[in-house]
């Protein structure tokens, strides 16, 4: 459910799965507003209210109406990660875990010699 | 049985190719109808069969994985016989809940079968045979001349002590294959112990560890409901048997020795986990029912239940906004106006993927499965809804296509069935019968194959041997 | 269930070496000493994203010369996924050498040589035929009718070539109400039905789950790869001749699920989720562990709390169970199999048995339970299976010296033989990096048709 906050407009994604039947409170991630609300089947029937205390479920991310994204510890819910420092866009990679040559970053056309790339011809 | 309270199936009669292609022109008929006329499973016994020839003894008990192999083999046509303690297979007595009600009972013998291996139980004869036994073995290595291929699946080396394995049973045969199946593999620091049954094979893997919702969304590791890895495994040996087989008929003249373990068929198709973790120490996490790779790419709720809906490039994000632009307006306006989900790279992100399933839920809650199924596929959009297994018995395409068919045993009634899915033009895999009663064909597989007379049945009996 | 007659070695306590027999026949090492299943045998694989491409690369695994047939320049769509868009491996190909493969591409296309087509012109298609005149086996899976429409389906190529394995998988078949449906795997999996059984108990608050491979692909292609091989055996021993074969992917998914639709039909149920235990087998499930096994660790997947599979189904076993956990009164309220196995039984049993295991990790717990003998597998996660020295002695996960792209862990073939093994050779290879090779060989075209042709963006 898109939750727009009644007070500063934040909009506050709350995510499918966890608020699709959900009584509770959550926490507006900008202004920390606490509203109370009640969904059934990703439709909102009570709500939001203003409300007090700690909320019971974090938005799962947040964003100004100018798509500056607002997320963090205590702020929205942690996202699953593969490592500590997941980044989520294409990182270059020259070596693998084992400190061996791989060819994980990108290349230009006089790195290469046929589709390969020169530097790991050169170890065949 | 409680038969007389439930609707006979079909509910609703199965549609007919006019109602089908009605409408269409001859051209856009034609490749459709040219596919009916070579693969409809009608047609299945006016044609040969591609594994007449191949005689399969499956000796596996107490796990799915061998009967899942002899399956493949089975539907393709070999005759398959199935090597069963004397009281049947441990399987035989599994049923949901340990509900004697919801078993099959053979009408003559009034031996009950529980529908997990009632439905694998497929094109096969069962034979009883004690290998406990000396006397059992003995008939066993005779066997064993007979055989192409045997399956079994007991604990790592417990058919070598006995004498009747791999290293046997090539002197007696050499042309034989043999397949042993199991959870975690014969060799090695965690080889298979006694007893050890899917979903062991699914915790061992990776599999467990990767299925459900994160934690942070409330979720657990999750095992597939089936005995799934048992399925894969299984496939893979039936792989591995044909190309036994391929290399024996056209090379070498003899057999060979293949193992096949459930957890490695998985660990095989887990994709880039293994590369993944190689290349930068990333282990891989649940994601639910989202993608790691592709967005969108999921399933989510919807108005009446579950509902999948795909499309990770441009050409088909924007015709899924434009769907629901025409309900949500600003929606789409919102999603078109946001960098961060310009780029198809971007949208893979964490947080990405959440305001994306956030904003089709808005437009997913006022729509049912079938609804949102036809307005998007106006767009060629594929998405479709989670179904269940009374829909899915009585989905149109799916009884069309005969995906779901009933089946009448002489032994046990109607059994409602998942069919083969091996169709083909020349020689489809098919349904011959459906379940067996424990030791059906000794009298037919004792005699033809090794000349019992009426006293070696009276006497190996008396012994408990069949 | 007659687990416990079964002991280990019931002969003369001894293993005669089988073990070590074993160990030296399927020895991922020897793998390359041994001659291929397929060799000779030569598959076109005209597929995008897994479930045509895996199909193909059963065969490549066994030795079958496979040739990838992908669009110009960039390639088929798979070669653009990567998980959380980080690991890319490059070059894309010659022309693109900035961008890279990404890793959902992985898996399905080993062992295979890489050439490009442009389909959609009578050149490519004139190209592709003289490949096809010359081939065993054709795999694709493009949407029904289309290479039929383009001239080069069954019905045109079994003309030129009568021993042709043609091979189509998709999603929901080339006829019937559904054909023109597009599919990915996960809408197979969930049309299918084994989608709708998974995941927690609704009472529970669960959802359904879908199974976190692309298991309606890559099983899909097994299912495939069985048929070919089964066509390729009756062709070679019996009638000459090839032949088509069809499989969708939802059919497949259908096939697999167990009890569900004869208990239906017999009496009307729906089968429904169970979670994480089992519906014929108690105890029979997998369970929380209280503790973490790395709690310091900086890798969130390492730091959350652990889970474990107990399996212990048999009254014996059971007794066993409760008595090594201390809890009595479990053990003789549930003695009886057909009492445990009961939905309200075991809404008490687990429960219990996370109250055992709250503040112990999944090593401990396996630990008490190995050495009272009953069986368990703790829940491993990705980093725990790539370095167990059970799958890298098997070969299950491995390093490959890939020739394109260096040291990658990659996962072996998912199963063993001893005279003729499936391997691995190479994980992947560029774009059209092998058109001259291929082309050459197969096509007699010289350097400068190729050159024409790859300037024309027609290969």
């Amino acid at each position: 459910m898109l939750l727009i906050c009644p007070s500063c407009k934040t909009k506050n994604f709350l995510d499918p799965y966890p608020f699709w039947n959900f009584e509770g409170t959550t926490k507006c991630a900008s202004c920390k507003g606490i509203w109370r609300l009640k969904t059934v089947s990703g439709v909102c029937v009570s709500g939001p209210e203003k409300a007090t205390g700690e909320p019971t479920l974090l938005p799962g991310f947040a964003e100004t109406q100018n798509y500056e994204p607002i997320s963090g510890p205590g702020v929205t819910r942690p996202a699953p990660r593969a490592r500590k420092d997941s980044a989520c866009r294409p990182i270059p990679m020259e070596k693998n875990i084992r400190g061996n040559p791989i060819s994980g970053h990108p290349l230009k056309k006089e790195d290469l010699v046929g589709s390969r790339s020169k530097a790991l011809a050169a170890t065949a | 049985m409680s038969s007389e309270k439930v609707a006979p199936w079909p509910a609703v009669p199965i549609l007919k190719p006019e109602e089908v292609y009605a409408g269409l022109s001859d051209q856009a008929k034609d490749y459709p109808l040219y596919l009916e006329s070579i693969v409809r499973q009608e047609h299945n016994f006016e044609k040969p069969e591609a594994l007449a020839r191949l005689r399969v003894f499956d000796t596996s008990t107490r796990m799915m994985i061998g009967h899942w192999c002899s399956s493949m083999l089975s539907e393709l046509g070999a005759e398959v016989i199935q090597v069963e303690p004397p009281g049947g297979d441990p399987m035989r007595k599994l049923t949901p809940f340990g509900k004697r009600d919801y078993m099959f009972v053979d009408k003559e013998s009034g031996e009950p079968v529980g529908a997990h291996f009632l439905h694998e139980m497929r094109n096969k004869l069962s034979v009883t045979l004690n290998l406990e036994t000396e006397e059992g073995r003995e008939v066993f290595k005779k066997m064993a001349v007979h055989a192409d291929v045997i399956i079994e699946n007991d604990p790592p080396g417990h058919r070598d002590s006995l004498g009747i394995g791999y290293r046997q049973l090539r002197e007696i045969n050499p042309k034989l294959i043999y397949c042993w199946v199991g959870q975690l593999g014969q060799w090695g620091p965690h080889k298979d112990k006694p007893g050890a049954l899917e979903p062991t094979a699914q915790a061992a893997c990776g599999f467990v560890h990767g299925t459900g919702d994160p934690k942070e969304f409330g979720g657990q590791p999750t095992r597939s409901a089936l005995w799934m890895a048992d399925h894969v495994g299984g496939t893979s040996a039936a792989m591995g048997i044909l190309a036994a087989l391929l290399y024996r008929e056209n090379v070498s003249g003899e057999g060979q020795f293949i193992e096949a373990t459930a957890a490695e068929a998985i660990i095989r198709i887990l994709d880039y986990s293994w590369a993944w973790y190689g290349m930068d120490g990333s282990i891989r996490p649940r994601f639910g029912n989202w993608d790691l790779a592709i967005n969108i790419y999921a399933v989510n709720p919807c108005k009446d239940g579950y509902m999948m809906v795909g499309g990770g490039h441009d050409r088909l994000w924007y015709r899924i906004w434009r769907t629901v632009g025409d309900e949500h307006p600003a929606v789409e306006e919102d999603i078109l106006g946001d960098p961060h989900l310009r780029e198809v790279a971007d949208r893979l992100a964490m947080n990405q993927q959440i305001k994306t399933y956030t904003m089709l839920g808005e437009w997913l809650k006022d729509n049912s499965r079938s609804e949102a199924e036809r307005k998007l596929s106006k767009q060629q959009v594929a998405s479709g809804g989670v179904l269940y297994v009374n829909e899915v018995a009585e989905y149109p395409h799916f009884k069309y296509r005969g995906h779901v068919a009933e089946y009448e045993s002489p032994h046990y009634g109607k059994i409602l069935y998942g069919t083969t899915p091996f169709l083909q033009h020349k020689t489809p895999g098919r349904l011959k019968w459906l379940g067996r009663p424990t030791g059906f064909d000794n009298e037919d597989v004792y005699r033809r194959l090794l000349g019992f007379t009426r006293d070696d049945f009276a006497r190996l009996r008396k012994e408990s041997v069949i | 269930m007659a687990a416990e007659t079964k002991t280990k070695h019931s002969g003369n306590g001894h293993d005669n070496g089988f073990e070590d027999f074993c160990r030296s026949v399927f020895d991922p090492k020897k793998e390359f000493s041994k001659p291929e299943a397929l060799k000779g045998v030569r598959v076109l694989s005209c597929t995008q994203y897994i479930l045509g491409p895996s199909c193909a690369s059963y065969l490549a695994e066994l030795g079958a010369e496979v040739i990838k047939v992908e669009a110009p320049r960039r390639g088929e769509a798979m070669r653009h996924t990567t998980p959380f868009n980080e690991p890319f491996l490059y070059p894309l190909s010659k022309w693109v050498p900035e961008r890279g493969t990404g890793l959902g591409f992985l898996g399905a296309n080993p062992n295979e040589y890489f050439c490009s087509i442009d389909f959609h012109r009578p050149e490519g298609q004139a190209l592709l035929k003289k490949l096809v005149a010359k081939s065993d086996v054709f795999v694709e899976n493009y949407r029904p009718g289309t290479f039929d429409r383009w001239g080069i389906g069954y019905r045109q190529l079994k003309e030129i070539n009568p021993r042709l394995v043609y091979c189509w998988l998709g999603g929901f078949g080339g006829w019937g109400p559904g054909r023109v449906r597009a599919s990915y795997d996960i809408l197979g999996q969930a049309q299918g039905g084994n989608f709708g059984m998974t995941g927690k108990q609704e009472f529970m608050g669960g959802s359904p789950s879908k199974h976190t491979i692309w298991l309606a692909d890559y099983w899909g292609g097994m299912m495939g790869a069985v048929q070919v091989l089964a066509a390729l055996y009756y062709r070679d021993k019996v009638s000459g001749e090839g032949t088509f074969t069809e499989y969708s992917q939802v059919h497949g998914v259908t096939r697999q699920l167990e009890y569900a639709l004869p208990l239906y039909g017999r009496h009307g149920i729906t089968r429904e989720r169970w979670g994480n235990w089992d519906t014929q087998l108690c105890v029979h499930g997998i369970v929380k562990c209280g503790k973490s096994t790395l709690p310091d660790s900086q890798n969130p997947q390492e730091s959350e709390e652990g889970y474990i599979l107990i399996s212990a189904y048999s009254d014996g076993d059971f007794a066993k169970l409760c008595k090594t956990i201390g809890n009595a009164d479990l053990g003789s309220k549930y003695a009886k199999a057909d009492i445990r196995i009961k939905p309200d039984a075991q809404m008490e049993i687990y429960p219990a048995l996370e109250k055992w295991a709250a503040d112990k990790t999944k090593e401990q717990a396996a630990s008490i339970l190995d050495n009272a003998g009953i069986l368990n597998q703790p829940v491993w996660n990705a980093k725990e299976v790539a370095t167990n020295p059970h799958w890298t002695e098997r070969g299950a996960v491995r390093w490959l010296d890939d020739p394109t792209y260096g040291e990658l862990l990659h996962q072996g073939p998912s199963y063993k033989m001893s005279a003729t093994p499936p391997r691995l050779k190479w994980a992947l290879k560029p774009v059209g990096a092998d058109n001259e090779q291929i082309f050459g060989k197969l096509a007699g075209l010289g350097p400068n048709d190729i050159k024409r042709l790859e300037d024309q963006e027609c290969i």
